[in-house]
This record gives structure tokens, sequence and C-alpha cells, in this order.
């Protein structure tokens, strides 16, 4: 049988599995609702409640972020132009470079703004590479990308694939830095996940980052690092 | 060592309540899961809300189950992606080997994925001959070991540091240590090697959105971002029943299911996967591949206490919360979905034959209900299905007359007042139901009846006094 014809075959199967289950379930259901008025009616948009965290008054998103992103083991830095945001990237790259982590092949993403405040750093490096293709990048040390939004109930990035080639950049190297415009800090998960369903389409591939990776799967005992960067800097600019 | 089948569950469990590094170990466990849940539920206002709000968006996509995956398939189709379907787990297999095999597939990686466990597909796989590694660290830690998860959030947690290190020494080569950080180090680097060379990419999927086609995966390690990122190829084993109709409905399932899980307001990393990559040059595979899997999970749609079943997120607060599961564990079960949960989906998945002692396994005391964030009423659906297998099985006559007479009694206040007053003669005389009281107490039935207690202190001047509870109306 050919693979078409045994898809469609399977399809129709589950399909009319599923029509005649749901149909002998019909004299039960209503039994059932009669007994325990189980709501079953779709939950319309305007019934929604905003389930997330209300901001103190007082506190600005940006505070927000960083609280939570910290919280999590990350570490975030804010500034208020492209010079401060060159600044801190140099203060963090050379501050790891006293470290034992080697910071010294870099990653960045396809952005030009990325590159640009690279130069504008004032660091010594071995190598800078936009976009290094899936066999090279697990080389590198460390990965600079942008993040096309935040969200600060969480302390959260949001990295889409369809403004910059981030995917790799941002996952593979043991160190991610990004860069995040103030002005694209949002408050709430949900005000996040509805800027995605902006427009009629919808990216490719989205990654929400929440962090460093992150695991405690031997003996529950938490350890940062183990498939993703093990350490992650956000620079707010422009705040 | 831990290849148990449900059919032996009560000696399954008797062996895990021998071992006592295990118990520890599960103590740990669900106490801490248990704990680090109760906060996270607490810190958000309108926890219950929400559960209600998850709730009627499963339950609606249940109730048109054919509509949405119709809608979903189309979505997911109309951006690149291909779908299949796949009434069994052999099905499902056969779909996923032949597209390997297509591609000349050596190496596959593998994200955590319950629903291949379900199907065994890894052996499907290593039989044609090629190479499959789980990069979830436990799973991974779990496939060296040649062992069986037994919990679905952490699903090596009944091995110690030593236990795990003395594997990488003897399979990995890794110099002795129990030093947490090289364990972990060793096994990424291990796995990185393994990511550079992988030909395809499996996942599981964790929520399909209807209105888009998007395939939503959720996880900490990073693992799941490689390896949906890395090989040119990327297949995702889907149950049917993992849908939501839109794509703002996340926003309830992502608040619920991180802190039902680990406690965690968010996991490190969630993947929004929706079709192919658009432009060749664009990062990620060439081809994804979605695999809906059916597997008996229709079925369980054919009644509303079944249907409820299918609104589980695999998020294992039951699992925790349970008395029995936090002293057996998940390997005496001896099925992939453990615990309450696993006690009512194993018997529905695999049929209730081979499967007939799990819906025993529980007190009914109802801690999975109150905890589960989809608010499944388990102990009612163990009910059930307890009575399909006394529906099924061959009773004695004597059972059957007895459990006759005993409705007989229970219907009828002159009968049962008749009978008390019998049962507490009967009871210092003969010695009866040995089996019930040689692990509990049978305490001898009060010499007054509640009702005649009532009567008596209904009356009593004391209790009017407005201080204490006003006597309620006792009708004849």
């Amino acid at each position: 049988m050919s693979t078409l014809k045994r898809n469609s075959k399977a399809r129709e199967a589950i399909l009319g599995s599923i029509r005649s289950h749901l149909a002998a379930s019909v004299p039960h259901d209503t039994r059932e609702l009669a007994l325990h008025q189980v709501d079953v009616s779709t939950v319309s948009d305007s019934d929604r409640v905003e389930f997330g965290h209300k901001a103190p008054a007082g506190t600005s998103l940006i505070d927000r972020f960083k609280r939570n992103l910290e919280a999590v083991g990350g570490h975030c830095f804010i500034a208020p132009d492209e010079a401060g945001t060159a600044r801190a990237l140099t203060g963090i790259i050379s501050d790891l470079q006293k470290t034992n982590f080697r910071a010294q092949r870099i990653a960045i993403s396809d952005l030009p703004v990325v590159e640009k405040l690279m130069y504008l750093t004032d660091l010594e490096i071995e190598e800078l590479t936009v976009t290094p293709n899936a066999s090279d990048i697990f080389g590198f040390d460390v990965g600079i990308t942008t993040a096309q939004a935040a969200i600060a109930e969480t302390g959260t990035l949001v990295l889409d694939s369809a403004h910059e080639r981030h995917r790799l950049v941002s996952l593979v190297p043991p160190v991610h830095i990004a860069i995040v415009d103030a002005s694209r800090i949002y408050n709430t998960l949900a005000e996040a996940l509805a800027l995605l369903r902006t427009g009629k389409e919808i990216s490719p591939t989205v990654t929400f980052v929440t962090g460093p990776s992150r695991t405690a799967d031997i003996e529950l005992t938490l350890t940062i690092g183990v498939h993703g960067p093990q350490e992650v800097y956000v620079i707010v600019r422009g705040a | 060592m831990n290849h148990f089948s449900s059919e032996t569950f009560r000696e399954n469990a008797k062996a895990a309540l021998a071992d006592s590094h295990l118990r520890g170990a599960l103590k740990h466990a669900t106490s801490l899961f248990g704990e680090r849940r109760r906060e996270a539920a607490a810190g958000l206002p309108n926890w219950e809300d929400l559960r209600n709000q998850a709730r009627a968006i499963k339950d609606e996509v249940l109730l048109h189950l054919d509509q949405y995956l119709e809608e979903f398939v189309r979505n997911a189709e109309s951006r690149g992606a291909q779908v299949h379907w796949a009434r069994d787990g052999a099905e499902a297999n056969a779909i996923i080997c032949a597209l390997a095999r297509e591609r000349q597939a050596r190496i596959i990686v593998k994200s955590k994925s319950m629903t291949t466990e379900e199907t065994h597909l890894n052996s499907t796989l290593e039989a044609v001959g090629m190479q499959v590694v789980e990069t979830d660290l436990g799973e991974y830690i779990i496939q060296l070991a040649e062992e069986t998860p037994s919990h679905i959030i952490a699903p090596a947690i009944h091995k110690t540091r030593g236990q795990i290190a003395e594997l990488f020494t003897s399979e990995l080569g890794m110099p002795p240590t129990d030093d947490l950080v090289q364990l972990t180090n060793t096994a990424r680097t291990t796995l990185r090697d393994r990511f550079a060379a992988a030909d395809v990419g499996i996942s599981g999927v964790n929520f399909g959105v209807a209105e888009t086609g998007t395939i939503v995966i959720v996880e900490n390690e990073g693992n799941i971002r490689l390896t949906t990122s890395l090989p040119r190829m990327h297949v995702a084993v889907m149950g049917i029943e993992k849908l939501v109709p839109r794509f703002a409905d996340l926003d309830v399932f992502l608040k619920l299911l991180p802190r039902s899980g680990t406690g965690q307001r968010l996991t490190a990393y969630q993947s929004f996967i929706t079709g192919t990559k658009r432009e060749a040059t664009d990062e990620g595979p060439e081809e994804l591949h979605i695999v809906l899997l059916d597997n008996g999970r229709s079925r369980m749609l054919a009644h509303p206490v079944t249907r409820q079943s299918l609104a589980c997120i695999r998020c294992g607060a039951c699992l925790n919360a349970c008395p029995v599961y936090q002293q057996i564990g998940g390997h005496a079960y001896g099925s992939v979905y453990q615990g309450p949960i696993g006690a009512v989906i194993t018997p529905q998945l695999i049929g209730i034959e081979k499967t007939s002692q799990l819906p025993y396994a529980s007190s009914l005391c109802g801690a999975c209900r109150e905890v589960c964030p989809v608010k499944i009423d388990i102990p009612r659906l163990l009910l059930h299905l307890r009575g399909e297998i006394t529906a099924r099985s061959r009773r004695s006559i004597r059972e059957r007359l007895l459990f006759k007479v005993w409705a007989k009694v229970m219907m009828s206040p002159s009968l049962y007042r008749m009978s008390a007053v019998a049962g507490r003669i009967i009871q210092r005389i003969v010695p009866i139901s040995r089996a019930w009281t040689s692990g509990r107490d049978l305490r001898p039935i009060e010499s007054r009846s509640f009702r005649d207690q009532f009567v008596q202190k209904g009356d009593d001047p004391k209790r009017r006094d407005g201080r204490g509870v006003p006597p309620l109306q006792n009708t004849p």
C-alpha cells in the first residue's frame, strides 16, 4: 500500500473512531450534565481572566524584568544608549576572560546592529563570526544576539527566528548575551503570546528563554548549564 | 532489573517497599516537588479559576476533537509540515522508521517523549540498525543503565549520584568522581558529539495549537532546542488529545504546567514551532513531520468519565501527591504512565485484562484530584474502571448473593437497623473478614447507633443554652 493511501486510510479510521465514540457518549453526557453541571462551553476571549502578577505600584517593567531574571540565575545590565550597551558588552566579556570561561571565540547573530556594537567594544578576542553553521558552532565560547521582546513577570527573552538568525548562537555556546530594547519589555506572558499572534502569519520558530539551562535530574539537585548556556546576560538598551 | 509487569503489581509493590534506598529517594522527591507545587500555586491569585479555565478548554477540544484535529492539520500542512496519522504504536513506529530509512539516517537524537515510550519506538529503530540517543539527562542515564523511567518529570530519581558516576565511568570512560558538575559536563560533552552527528531529531509535543498548526514543547535543559534545531529532519510525535483551540489558550497552560510539575513559574525554554523554515538559508531542519497517535485514545471519548483522562497535561503532580506512589515509586506500576494517572490511563490504553490490579492501587483519598491542574476526577475514574473489572469478572455465586443482600439492607432503613442489632451480637461470636482484618483493625460496632444518640442529644437541654450548636430538626 502506498504511503499516501495508508495515511488517508489511517486518518479516516481515527476521525471515524473519534466521531463514533463521541456519539456513543451523548446519552452519558446528558446525564453527567444534569448531575454535575459541567461547563463545557467555550471560554470566550471576553471572559478570559488576566492571571498575571500585577506589578506593585512604582516598579517599572525594567525593574521587574531584572528582578525576575536574576531570580532564575540570569544577569541583567541596563544601558541608556548604544555607547552604554557597548560598554556593558565590554565589561561582561572582559570579566569572563578573567575567569575560567574562555571568552575568545565569539559568535554573533546576523543583525548588523550586533556586529556594530562589537566594533564599538574595546576587546581583544581571537575570533568573531557571524552565524557560524551547525558544524562549526560547537567551538564557540560566547553567543551574542538581540531579543525581539521580553516578559517582565517571568524574566523571559522572546527570540523570534523570523527577524534574526539566532537559534544556534543563542543556544550552543556556554555563554549567551542578549540585547533587548527597553520599549520591547511586556508585562505578562499573555501580552507576549498576543504579540506573536498579531497579523495572520506566525513565525516558524519562536523560543522563550528564561535564565540559563538547568537540570535537577541527578538527586534532584539543581545543576546549571546542562545542554544550553550556563550563563545568560541581558543588556536592556535605551532605558 | 526493573522491567516489571503491571500484571504483578502486588509483588512489584512489595519488592519496592523492601527497598529502603528507593523509599528514601521517593520521599525526598515527592515531598520536594509537592512543596514547590504548593508554593507556586499559592503565588498565583485565581489558581482555581485557572484550573477551571484549563479544564473548560480541554473539554471543548475533546468534545469536538475531530474538528480541531482537522483544523490543526490544515494549518500545520499549509506551513510546510507533513502530518502522519497512526492508529496504534506499531503504525507510528513504522512511519518513523520509514522516514529515517528513506534518508539513510544512522544516528537519531531524541528529547523526552512519553508518547514514544508508550510505542516503544527506540527498540523498533534499534532493530533496523539505527543508533538512538536519549538526550534529556535523566532519560540518558536511564538509557545507559538499560532501565525505564520511574517518574514522569525526573526519570532517574531512583538512582543515586554514586550509581550514576559508576555508570558514566564504565560506559563513557569518565574518571571516577561524584561531583555533580563533572557528571553533568560529561553528559553534555558526550551528547554534543551525538547532536553534531545526528541525522534525525525526534521530540514529543506538549501542546498543539489548532488555529495556527503550532507545536509547543517545554523544557529546562535545552536538549529539545538542540534536537529540533540541528538535525535536518525533525519528527514530532503527538497524541491526538494534545490540542488547544487558540494560541491565546497557551497562557493558561504555560502557567499551570511548570507550576504543577516542578514549581517553576516558567521552565527555562518553550519552543513554538510552526511549520518548516521559510527560506532555504534559514536555520533549522528542512523537514518537519508530525505523527498523530491514537493508540486507544479515541476510545476514551465514549464516556464523560473516561474522556477526562485525555485532559491530562503530564505534569506529574498526582504522582507526588499520591500516598501509594510515594511509597512504591513508578516501576512497580509496570507501565509507562505511573501513579494515579497511570493507574487510569494504562488500563484504557492497553486493555484491562493485563492491568486489572492498577485501578486498585489507590486508597481513593482524593489527593490526586486536589492537585490536578486540569481537575481530572481520578478517584471517580478509578471507581469507574473497578466497576468495569467487576462487571467482566466471573464472580462466585456467594459473592454476588452477598452484595445483593447488602444492597437490599442498605436501601431499607428498617432492615438496616435490624442488621445493626444482629451485627453487634454476631461480631462478638464469629470472627469475620479475616483478610480485611489482617492489616487493619475492625472496630466493634457501637452499642448505640448514631440515630439513637442523635435523638437523645437533640433533647439535651444543655445543648440549647445558646453556646453549643443548635440541634437540627430531627424529622422522623
